[in-house]
């Protein structure tokens, strides 16, 4: 039963909060939690980990990369259960449940990317925003039909590509905590090396950072955190958690480090409001909205809300810090 | 089976094949303006842009009519251009007004849009349930429910499309190719970007039928990308690519249909719209690789050619500082110029086919008259090389075999004449070696 059915946006607040209260008190086993505490926890969990990335994706003008690992996923994520399937038996749970599923998804999407991408544009001689297009139409066409075709031992219909919140699951908290640590403790232990492959790569590569090697652990790790996403909110809705949150954070500061800090902070703010807003309309109004949708209107909108002073007063850095 | 005529007769399959095709060759065209543009990814986008248009006119229309009527596809087509036009706008201001770089803000507009298109279409769900599946169509595509009236509609539009790429070709050739000349004859560039991006917007609204908003882009690039490999002509680019596009909707539905009943399974029966993908896709990585000019595989064998004519020519070079009356066997040729005896017999094996080796007796040979100027005209071309480098780029004579050595295989007969010209024709080299000119018939 959900305690949280019938409230509005307020009641949705203080109930969490005395939940919270509970929780701590040791009154609430972690397996009590309700569907919608799943959903806010695991949007929250996407919202930092897309964040953290993002930062590093918009500042090496890479997010249509991004773009295009969001559609090639679809086929990593088959080839991955066709290879571990035999390699280590059946997890009848389906897609999306397997900590080492999920690993090899995002190994095959950003393997099959970014080969295919780098054989077009450095053999093939194609210019690179149409050996992108090409590459990950080509792969998504690819992955609708295998999923298709194989979609019956998936459980992985078309559907799925639109991701669905309300059919989130503990164990689904547990890989997007996952990512989301994994995320973050990558940013944290190469923070300097981010920095400085990020502004200057020929800096980088003269002091013996491999710049290469660090785009591609970004390329993996973006895929990875799109993988980890992709149940909550689907594979095209992650973009704007990718892209939203740093753009808006950069209305407030142009400080990397404050970057980091920010951006996360109004991801998950922004998932914990959606959650909150989808209840309240559910409720007040009888509408069933889909929040990841939600969450990306809400994004927008605290985009706009943040853009609006620096139109107003012609400021080009940041307005606060 | 169905035969292929019947894609175009059947009046069930003519509808969905016909239609699609044309939808194809709209996009097709507008693909080759992108291409030239660099601009493929903004593509990407405005399709992306264009989902809460349709399901927002399908929303609106819902309060209207019960169930989707004949008149679905007009109002669908209307709300993806004014939302594809929004998610335009709305690119180009945060391009320039919040002077974001266009690889986020493409990204943006294009999630955005997205996540306001599900959002939407969450609501239609719960309460047009026919409705949302009618949307659902132009997401992945599906062309199957194109009956005659469509496709009607559509010719019109890939008319429209095409009259407007017609019109725009002279200032596309101008502006891309030429710009300083498009300035000087007063072409608007502000004006014909406009009217590009409005056709690009009106190849979405009717390429979305076909392979849905999501998988778009592909049919905008692959015929363009595809028939760059077969023409330099602007012209022969966009009827390349329209026939591309054509044939791929074609063969799309074509397989989409017979492939179940080719190898009776069932569960072969793809879905439209990433079938005609496929093949688009499959047609230009045909093409990437097996065109006649830039093909990778041609262009391997012109570098292997090269390689080996490179190779030849220092071969006959070596045998000719022997001088002319010496007689070789095949091993000296080897031992010569350090060869493995694999190339060494296949080089042996094309000089005699040349006829530059000829035959003197039991396992004798010496180069033939062919070979000798052959060989002699290399070593000239080297050394009045090493002679212009010296006299007139001021290069000490050390320093200058090295690059002789290799623009001796490049220089042509026009290229020879002039240097002979420049240099006055000159004896000896800069190391005192005589410079041979006994292939005179040769320059003509």
């Amino acid at each position: 039963m959900n305690p949280y059915w019938g409230k509005d946006f307020f009641e949705f607040f203080s109930l969490l909060f005395l939940r919270l209260v509970r929780a701590m008190k040791g009154d609430l086993a972690f397996c009590d939690l309700a569907s919608d505490e799943v959903q806010l926890l695991v949007l929250a969990g996407v919202g930092i980990s897309t964040s953290l990335i993002g930062n590093l994706l918009i500042l090496k003008r890479m997010t249509m990369l991004a773009n295009a690992l969001s559609h090639t996923i679809l086929l990593g994520l088959v080839s991955a259960y066709l290879f571990l399937f035999p390699l280590m038996g059946a997890s009848e749970e389906g897609i999306g449940m397997d900590l080492n599923l999920l690993m090899a998804a995002a190994f095959f999407t950003s393997l099959f990317t970014v080969l295919s991408t780098e054989f077009l544009k450095r053999v093939a001689k194609v210019q690179e925003d149409a050996s992108i297009g090409l590459v990950f139409t080509t792969l998504f066409a690819l992955g609708i039909t295998a999923v298709t075709l194989f979609a019956r031992n998936l459980h992985l219909e078309a559907d799925a590509v639109m991701g669905n919140v309300d059919a989130l699951h503990l164990h689904d908290l547990k890989l997007v905590g996952f990512v989301a640590l994994l995320n973050a403790v990558v940013m944290l232990l190469f923070f300097k090396e981010w920095k400085i492959t990020a502004f200057d790569s020929r800096l980088a590569a003269s002091l013996g950072f491999c710049p290469l090697l660090f785009d591609l652990l970004l390329l993996f790790q973006t895929a990875l955190t799109l993988v980890g996403a992709f149940r909550a909110v689907g594979v095209f809705l992650v973009l704007a958690l990718l892209v939203f949150p740093p753009l808006a954070a950069r209305r407030l500061t142009h400080n990397l480090g404050r970057l980091f800090f920010l951006s996360p902070l109004l991801g998950a703010a922004a998932s914990v409001l959606a959650v909150a807003l989808s209840r309240h309309l559910l409720s007040v109004y009888h509408l069933a909205l889909s929040t990841a949708g939600l969450l990306v209107f809400i994004l927008g909108c605290l985009y706009l809300l943040l853009l609006l002073p620096s139109l107003t007063f012609r400021k080009k850095k940041g307005i606060i810090l | 089976m169905t035969s292929l005529v019947d894609f175009l007769t059947d009046s069930v399959l003519r509808g969905p094949t016909i239609g699609s095709m044309l939808m194809c060759i709209a996009t097709a065209l507008v693909g080759v303006i992108l291409l030239i543009r660099k601009e493929t990814l903004l593509g990407e986008a405005l399709s992306h842009a264009a989902y809460p248009g349709i399901v927002g006119s399908a929303l609106f229309a819902s309060l209207i009519f019960k169930t989707p009527g004949a008149d679905e596809g007009m109002s669908v087509i209307l709300g993806a251009f004014l939302s594809a036009s929004l998610g335009l706008f709305l690119i180009s201001f945060l391009q320039k007004k919040v002077s974001l770089h266009s690889d986020a803000a493409l990204c943006m507009i294009l999630s955005l849009f997205f996540g306001v298109g599900v959002l939407l279409a969450s609501r239609l769900q719960v309460t047009h349930a026919v409705w949302y599946k009618q949307i659902s169509l132009y997401l992945y595509g599906q062309a199957a429910t194109l009956v005659d009236r469509d496709m009607a509609i559509y010719a019109v539009l890939v008319l429209i499309t095409a009259l407007c790429v017609f019109f725009l070709y002279r200032f596309v050739q101008w502006i891309y190719f030429d710009r300083a000349f498009a300035k000087s004859v007063g072409a608007s560039v502000r004006k014909v970007e406009f009217l590009v991006h409005f056709l690009l917007i009106l190849s979405i609204v009717i390429g979305m039928r076909s392979v849905g908003v999501v998988l778009l882009s592909g049919m905008l690039i692959a015929p363009a990308v595809a028939a760059r490999r077969w023409t330099s002509r602007l012209s022969m680019l966009f009827f390349l690519a329209a026939l591309i596009g054509g044939g791929s909707a074609f063969l799309g539905n074509y397989l989409s249909v017979n492939l179940p009943l080719l190898f009776h399974r069932e569960s072969l029966a793809l879905p439209t719209g990433p079938m005609i993908v496929l093949v688009g896709a499959a047609i230009s990585l045909f093409s990437l690789f097996f065109s006649l000019e830039s093909g990778l595989i041609f262009r391997a064998y012109r570098m292997r050619a090269f390689k080996n004519r490179c190779l030849l020519e220092n071969v006959l070079k070596r045998l000719w500082k022997e001088g002319e009356k010496r007689e070789f066997s095949f091993s000296e040729i080897v031992h010569f110029n350090q060869l493995s005896s694999l190339s060494g017999s296949l080089l042996f094996f094309k000089m005699r086919c040349q006829g530059w080796l000829q035959r003197k007796g039991k396992g004798r040979y010496r180069l033939s008259s062919d070979g000798w100027r052959r060989a002699s005209r290399t070593v000239r071309l080297h050394r009045l090389w090493e002679v212009y480098l010296v006299d007139y780029l001021g290069q000490h004579a050390d320093r200058v075999h090295r690059s002789a050595e290799e623009i001796e295989h490049l220089l042509s007969y026009e290229l020879e004449r002039e240097l002979t010209r420049l240099l006055k024709d000159p004896k000896k080299d800069p190391h005192k070696q005589p410079i041979p000119n006994d292939h005179e018939s040769l320059l003509g």
